[in-house]
């Protein structure tokens, strides 16, 4: 026989306040609420979409975190204790925007170093040409430049 | 110049290929969630059927496996009756089973466990916040809690009873 203990509790969900603490901002509504959910929700990447922020996505899964999102907005919690909270569920996975930390510091990084390189090579590969220039064409006999120009004029020497 | 760039590109390209090595030896259902090692997030929702809130932290000090389903979920369906077996085969263990159910409606829910049998209860987490708070990203999701509430491995997609059992061991410290 399956022994559980039914409590005649209310319902209960886990709550942000568990992970994360109470919110430390102010409480917002109305117009601003909706910018600021959907501006933290875009930082937040749907689970079951391929690589769609949690904004742009019809699937329940990323309706319902929106909602979550701005329930907690309206309750005071910043941004950061947001993506915090979703974090510590989904870890980093869910951030689209890489924290420069770990392994992730590559993300930023890389980019950066192969442009630093590709300059380099550039550079080098500039000054190389430089080097190799052919040196200037030795000076033409002026007599016989000016017979070519008087005979091109239609001159006549 | 040439033979530096041929270097260059074997050097990334072995690079990559490790990587690649590496990460095929990992069971891609097992995942490193960030909440193994830590204290399971408690909720108390309502039983399907019953209507009976069910708390998981009255179920501490006895190992419990958190199912997320749903009716829609053809994998689902798959895992039933592995879960349905092992939930009567390892009760005198005290292992207790807990379904919750994701994105979907009691009556649909209903029809299925009338159909397909039902060995535990189940839950229904209406909006989703249960499983956003357990980081699932789709179903089934199953979570392998110890007698402490400490969540000790997670595992995503349709369980066989090998990967169910020895997750169990997990939570039954063995």
């Amino acid at each position: 026989m399956i022994v559980l203990l039914f409590l005649l509790t209310t319902l209960k969900v886990p709550d942000a306040q568990q992970f994360v603490g109470p919110p430390q901002g102010q409480p917002i509504a109305g117009a601003q609420l909706s910018a600021r959910t959907d501006e933290v929700s875009a930082l937040l990447r749907c689970p079951v979409c391929q690589g769609q922020a949690v904004v742009d996505s019809p699937a329940e899964m990323a309706v319902n975190m929106k909602a979550q999102v701005r329930e907690l907005l309206a309750r005071g919690y910043t941004e950061e204790q947001i993506l915090e909270y979703f974090e510590l569920s989904y870890g980093q996975f869910v951030l689209l925007r890489p924290k420069f930390e770990g392994v992730n510091t590559m993300v930023w990084l890389l980019p950066v170093i192969a442009l630093a390189l590709g300059v380099t090579v550039v550079f080098i590969k500039l000054r190389k040409l430089v080097r190799r220039a052919p040196a200037p064409a030795p000076a033409v006999d002026d007599e016989y430049l000016n017979r070519v120009r008087d005979l091109v004029s239609g001159g006549k020497s | 110049m040439n033979r530096t760039v041929l270097f260059v590109g074997l050097g990334i390209g072995a690079i990559l290929v490790g990587i690649l090595f590496l990460g095929l030896g990992k069971n891609p259902n097992e995942i490193r969630s960030p909440l193994i090692g830590k204290t399971a997030p408690n909720f108390a929702l309502r039983e399907v059927g019953t209507g009976r809130t069910i708390d998981l932290a009255a179920l501490k000090g006895r190992p419990v496996v958190i199912n997320f389903w749903a009716t829609w979920c053809a994998p689902c369906w798959d895992e039933h009756p592995v879960l349905v077996a092992n939930a009567r085969a390892l009760e005198p263990q005290g292992v207790q089973f807990l379904g919750v159910v994701f994105q979907d409606t009691e009556e649909k829910i209903l029809g299925f466990l009338r159909q397909r049998g039902s060995g535990y209860p189940t839950v229904v987490d209406d909006r989703g916040k249960t499983a956003i708070a357990y980081g699932v990203g789709g179903v089934p999701e199953t979570f392998f809690l110890d007698a402490n509430g400490t969540i000790v491995a997670k595992y995503s997609g349709p369980l066989s009873a090998d990967e169910l059992q020895r997750n169990v061991r997990k939570a039954l410290g063995q």
